[in-house]
């Protein structure tokens, strides 16, 4: 992955976050990570002051988004990313503990473009985490639309 | 409950009013059983004081008949001695003859009264002579001394007989005059207690009869009144009972929806804790490994060589102890995790079977349980069981929620058979109205009367816990016979086998338990 992406990680659960965090790392990426523990600060950085997502264009951006979050449901901050036309070619990751299957597939008619379940133990956990690393290694992000 | 108080209140009212019922209708038989007795005593005496008015009668004309007697005597004994012809003779004969037992015909007659037959016998004497007369005269005439026999009537003291005859008689006709009177008064008395008696006991029997036509209404008011209340309590009660469902069903949904939140975000947590604590681990074996190269550095020899540094460094026994602990403590933590994780996938996987759709589609059962079985031959083999499937209906059910059930059921008969037993498990079914019962039955371990509803509840199990298994298999069957419209029961002893009883519906009723509201 080229040095540019920035990696948002949308994840309530501090804990989470860590370890996502610290398993991305061990596969080597090394790419910024910006959390956010919120679904109104994630979507104050991402659509800006004013909402347009102007202030990210030419950005390249990998959304990595829980669904369950205090103030908002994960999917709305999905939904709005996929409206918009600055943000929408971003890849999202929803990486979440609902397995429920209509759930999932709610979130890839909205344009989600992976979706990894958290598993409980911990191994899988951190494999899983770390072959998403390896992916992000190799994938390609377009810059946000201008 | 309003209601059943009242009906209650009723059942009393009525039983009471019954009660009284019976008692009048007892009463009115009473009195119509004691009429007629009387009755019948009193006609009974009627018709003898009646008795007694013609006996005197009879008495009367008795005395009658004995004066004419007399008389017919004393004319034809003296139309004899003045004629001196046969026929008077003849007359005479006849009636003489008939003076006496006129007489005994009297006493007879009057046998009743003393006083009459002093009387009559007091008769007796005059008549005897007055007859002692006729015959002497009636002796002159046939020896054709008429002049004699008129002489010797003349002379005859013949007044003073018949005066004693007449005063005799009108005497006793006195006596039998006093004695009608008397008895006419006793025959009326009679009779007019009779009228009163009957008259009186009629009265009664009608009052009786308008008392029980006034309980009768008041009975048949009451009940009409009842069954009203009856209807209204039968209509509030549906719509009580379909207030009720919705209440439940509700309940139902928020439960359901409060089990899948919470056992969500109860992974959360776990995620983090069993994440933790595996990067503890790490550290763990990070750290015991400082800690013996440190020792290791410290006690030995830096002159040694090389390849004996190379070598893994090993604790001293006191170290050895302390990572021993850590372990086990992490493993306990690790072990405690994942059987959270398991109990709260169970309640997720419950609470989503029990938000799934059903797809009723029609279902050949045994070709169902056949695939099952094929499925399941591996541990039949192994636990050398048998399974008999017996020829099963078809019905109109979820494939996938009967796949479960019986899947489960025939899982549970394999998985607890007693240990060198060969096992026999029969499945069999049959019908009843609109309904199939599919009965799964083995040669088991059985199952503790006491633990039959235990087994049915989540997380809880029976008997010897030598098989792995949550607690879950019977719970979830329950839960989802009874969403498919069914029910299901155990029947067991312990040592002697269990089976298992479903009952599903043959036709999918699209009924209200499984619409959601």
């Amino acid at each position: 992955m080229s040095a540019a992406v920035t990696i948002i990680m949308i994840e309530d659960d501090e804990g989470h976050a860590r370890l996502i965090e610290r398993n991305i790392r061990r596969s080597g990426v090394n790419n910024e990570i910006v959390p956010f523990t919120s679904g109104t600060a994630a979507l104050r950085y991402l659509f800006g002051n004013d909402g347009s997502g102007l202030e990210r264009k030419g950005d390249a951006l990998l959304i990595l988004l829980d669904l369950n979050l205090p103030d908002m449901g994960g999917i709305e901050i999905l939904q709005r990313v996929k409206e918009n036309k600055h943000l929408k070619s971003t890849p999202v990751v929803v990486l979440t503990t609902t397995d429920d299957s209509q759930e999932i597939k709610r979130c890839y008619e909205l344009g989600c473009n992976v979706y990894i379940t958290k598993p409980v133990n911990y191994e899988s956990f951190a494999n899983a985490i770390r072959q998403l690393g390896l992916f992000f290694s190799v994938i390609q992000v377009p810059p946000a639309a201008t | 409950m309003i209601f059943s108080s009242a009906k209650i209140q009723t059942t009393g009212t009525k039983r009471r009013g019954s009660l009284g019922q019976i008692l009048l209708l007892a009463a009115g038989f009473l009195v119509l059983v004691g009429i007629s007795a009387l009755s019948v005593i009193l006609v009974d005496r009627a018709r003898e004081d009646n008795d007694w008015v013609v006996h005197t009668v009879e008495v009367e004309n008795q005395i009658s008949t004995l004066r004419l007697r007399i008389r017919t005597t004393e004319s034809a004994a003296r139309g004899y001695l003045l004629t001196d012809e046969q026929r008077f003779l003849d007359e005479y004969l006849a009636a003489a003859a008939n003076v006496r037992s006129d007489i005994d015909k009297l006493i007879q007659l009057s046998g009743d009264n003393r006083v009459q037959i002093a009387n009559a016998s007091e008769l007796r004497t005059p008549v005897e002579a007055r007859l002692d007369e006729f015959a002497k005269a009636i002796g002159f005439a046939q020896r054709h001394d008429t002049a004699g026999g008129i002489e010797l009537l003349r002379s005859s003291d013949s007044g003073r007989a018949t005066e004693r005859i007449n005063d005799v008689a009108s005497r006793m006709r006195a006596e039998e005059e006093r004695l009608f009177a008397q008895r006419t008064q006793t025959a009326d008395r009679t009779e007019r207690f009779a009228s009163i008696v009957t008259v009186a006991g009629s009265g009664l029997v009608v009052l009786l009869a308008c008392i029980s036509i006034f309980l009768v209404r008041r009975s048949i008011r009451a009940r009409d009144q009842a069954e009203a209340q009856l209807r209204d309590a039968n209509l509030n009660l549906e719509a009580t009972v379909d207030e009720r469902t919705a209440d439940l069903r509700e309940a139902n949904n928020e439960i359901q929806r409060f089990a899948y939140i919470v056992s969500h975000d109860l992974r959360s947590p776990l995620v983090n804790i069993m994440g933790f604590t595996s990067e503890l681990e790490e550290l763990r074996n990070e750290i015991f490994k400082r800690i013996a190269a440190l020792h290791a550095a410290a006690s030995q020899n830096p002159a040694l060589p090389a390849a004996a540094r190379d070598t893994e460094p090993t604790l001293d026994a006191e170290d050895q102890q302390r990572l021993a602990y850590f372990s086990e403590a992490l493993e306990f933590i690790k072990s405690s995790i994942a059987k959270m994780d398991r109990l709260i996938s169970a309640i997720l996987s419950l609470t989503r079977e029990g938000r799934r759709e059903f797809r009723p589609v029609r279902i050949d059962t045994r070709e169902l349980i056949e695939a099952i079985v094929t499925t399941v031959a591996h541990q039949a083999a192994e636990g050398q069981a048998e399974i008999h499937i017996e020829p099963l209906p078809e019905i109109t059910s979820d494939r996938l929620a009967l796949e479960q059930i019986f899947s489960n059921l025939i899982d549970n008969a394999l998985k607890y058979l007693k240990p060198g037993v060969p096992g026999k498990i029969f499945i069999r079914a049959r019908t009843k109205l609109g309904y199939a019962i599919f009965e799964i039955s083995d040669n088991g371990r059985g199952i503790d009367p006491k633990d039959h509803q235990r087994i049915f509840d989540l997380f809880r199990r029976a008997g010897p816990q030598d098989k792995p298994g949550q607690g879950i298999g019977l719970a979830h069957v329950r839960a989802l016979v009874r969403r498919l419209g069914g029910t299901m029961s155990v029947t067991s002893e312990l040592d002697q086998g269990s089976t298992f009883t479903v009952t599903l519906p043959i036709n999918w009723n699209a009924n209200r338990r499984n619409r959601e509201p």
